[in-house]
């Protein structure tokens, strides 16, 4: 049967008439989306305000899809007194302010928790819970110790994994990662790392010796580690680079840190009692982009603060720093 | 502006107030865009803009430190951020960098010139660093902003490397010239600051270093009203010539004298800006042909 152009046009516009009088059809369905559209608008509302009255803090996490809470995002930073210390918490907490459904667990090394973090945490406009544990005394650094002789943070990190595990119910979802109060974080790590299952990875710039550190993916898998220090650890990784899911630490109330290991190795004598390698997440597009950076501050030069104090004459302490 | 650098985010985008149906997962999708990348604050109309002007060069953990500023700048209402780069071409990790922040941004460029001479191809050592992208802002500004603009306008220099607080940028808002404020980590001191008297004037400078500076404070620890920088064009920083610790003198003696000075951070007894420094990462492992793919941006 010879095919006309006029048959062609007919068929091509016969079939775009019932298409676009389907389309018009599905427009001005009566459905029941008020409320929806009001409790929006409600939100919305509540947050301009909430946002111009915290002069930006990003308020509390919202309910989404139905009522379902976003996982809550635990970060664990270690801190020491230092004079460092305000400025670092500082800039983190300007950073962890961005991110929705995050709590924000610090744990002084000190025998009582100080002004100076209470403070801080206090006017943060962070979630936060302030912890404290001390080092013991034969693993602490003592002066002309190398930095990595004694492995930093463990009885820290410990005892935030001590009060998630005293707190949180067996069904409460959430994720856990150990943040550095000197690291470099984007937002977008965060959102990377609320879909933790088990145990999620990702590279980390900066750190062992090269420009990054990575998992090597292959299918979705975490098949090896890309590293030039010590590859032959079981998670050949930094702390930066993983996050644990809540429940998997909760079923693994023996999973800690062991303050004892080897250097390089703390972070291996956690993730062992959890997952297998092959179980990792691999996150930020399959482990090619680097979203958190192992950036270390420089130590203060204070020599003439030094010579003041010798003469009687120091800044004002009052001043904090 | 560069690239457009719109700072305003309509908030109300959740807010659709068409009346026809909308499905649940379009409500959804709408509220969770807006929160996978920050916004800045809604901009005002009666705040004074924050020009925040800042010089960057490439090395290792240049992206971390606009990063982490970045998340710092994003909180702060009416902000503009000049980022100045000390290069030949803008470079597509910082083109990249601003657009994704949703920051109003400038991003201009100017490269310090090399002194071949020296080994190793370094800049030129008698142009302290900085100084020259600083210079090209303070231009860009005069070339963009009419004398006469009732568009009020503060300039502050913030180092890609210093911690700064929230508080910092809401206490510079109100400088009529030239505000200042203690600042932590320099001189050797815990910190540095103005000495201010009973009547609230600046009347000299609590530092070791060279005190008899007719500036004694750092690059962070004033800013200047816009109005004051268009009014004297001729004040830029010097170039060459500038003994160490004077570039800031160098560029206030233009504007101000001691006695207009307006201490703030509670009489400058207050530290809101940190002058902490990143150490040089230790990049031992890369040897000679580099070890990760160069192909990955750090």
């Amino acid at each position: 049967m010879r095919v006309k152009l006029k048959n062609v046009f007919i068929v091509y516009f016969v079939v775009s008439l019932v298409g676009l009088l389907c389309a018009l059809l599905q427009l001005g369905q009566p459905c029941d989306c008020s409320q929806q559209i009001q409790a929006e608008r409600r939100r919305g509302r509540e947050r301009l305000r909430a946002e111009q009255r915290n002069g930006g803090a990003r308020g509390e996490p919202r309910a989404e899809d139905g009522g379902q809470a976003l996982p809550t995002i635990y970060v664990v930073t270690p801190t020491y007194a230092r004079p460092v210390q305000k400025a670092e918490l500082v800039r983190l907490s300007q950073t962890l302010l961005h991110v929705r459904a995050l709590h924000w667990v610090v744990v002084e090394d000190a025998a009582a928790p100080t002004a100076l973090v209470s403070r801080l945490l206090a006017t943060s406009g962070v979630p936060f819970t302030h912890l404290h544990a001390e080092t013991p005394p034969e693993s602490r650094r003592r002066p002309g110790d190398p930095p990595w002789l004694h492995p930093r943070g463990a009885e820290q990190r410990n005892r935030a994994l001590r009060w998630l595990r005293d707190t949180r119910a067996p069904g409460d979802g959430g994720v856990v990662y150990f943040a550095d109060d000197d690291n470099t974080y984007s937002v977008r790590l965060f959102e990377e790392m609320r879909s933790t299952r088990l145990v999620s990875v990702w590279p980390v710039g900066l750190v062992g010796g090269l420009r990054l550190e990575r998992p090597l993916v292959a299918g979705g898998r975490v098949v090896g580690f890309h590293t030039g220090w010590k590859p032959e650890r079981p998670f050949p990784m930094d702390m930066a680079g993983f996050a644990v899911a809540l429940p998997l630490l909760l079923e693994r109330p023996q999973a800690l840190f062991d303050p004892r290991a080897e250097r390089g190795y703390l972070e291996s004598s956690l993730l062992g009692a959890l997952v297998s390698p092959e179980q990792l997440e691999p996150k930020a597009d399959n482990c090619t982009q680097v979203l958190v950076w192992h950036t270390r501050t420089e130590k203060p030069k204070l020599r003439q603060e030094e010579q003041l104090q010798r003469e009687g004459r120091g800044s004002d302490p009052h001043i904090e720093v | 502006m560069d690239d457009g650098g719109d700072s305003q985010r309509d908030l109300a985008a959740g807010l659709d107030s068409k009346e026809y149906c909308l499905s649940e997962r379009d409500i959804v999708e709408v509220v969770r865009t807006e929160y996978v990348y920050t916004r800045p604050p809604p901009w005002s109309d009666t705040l004074p803009t924050i020009h925040v002007i800042t010089p960057t060069y490439s090395r290792p953990v240049q992206k971390a430190e606009l990063t982490r500023l970045a998340n710092t700048l994003l909180h702060v209402p009416n902000l503009h951020w000049i980022l100045v780069e000390d290069s030949q071409r803008r470079t597509p990790l910082i083109t990249r960098l601003l657009r994704d922040t949703g920051l109003n941004y400038t991003h201009l460029n100017v490269e310090t010139p090399r002194n071949y001479k020296l080994r190793g191809d370094m800049r030129d050592p008698r142009i302290p660093r900085g100084t020259m992208q600083r210079n090209l802002a303070l231009r860009w500004l005069r070339e963009t902003f009419h004398k006469n603009s009732s568009q009020p306008g503060i300039v502050y220099f913030a180092d890609d490397d210093n911690t700064y607080s929230l508080e910092l940028f809401e206490e510079m808002r109100s400088t009529r010239k030239v505000s200042v404020w203690p600042v932590a980590f320099v001189g050797g001191l815990r910190y540095e600051s103005p000495r201010v008297n009973a009547a609230g004037k600046v009347y000299g400078w609590k530092t070791v270093f060279d005190p008899h500076r007719p500036f004694a404070i750092d690059m962070a620890g004033f800013a200047v009203n816009l109005r004051l920088i268009l009014h004297r064009p001729q004040a830029y920083f010097k170039l060459r010539g500038v003994k160490g610790g004077y570039q800031e003198s160098s560029l206030l003696r233009e504007l101000v004298t001691l006695n207009d000075l307006e201490p703030k951070a509670a009489n400058c007894t207050k530290i809101l800006v940190w002058h902490t420094r990143t150490e040089k990462p230790v990049l031992v492992n890369e040897g000679k042909k580099g070890f990760t793919d160069p192909n990955v941006e750090i």
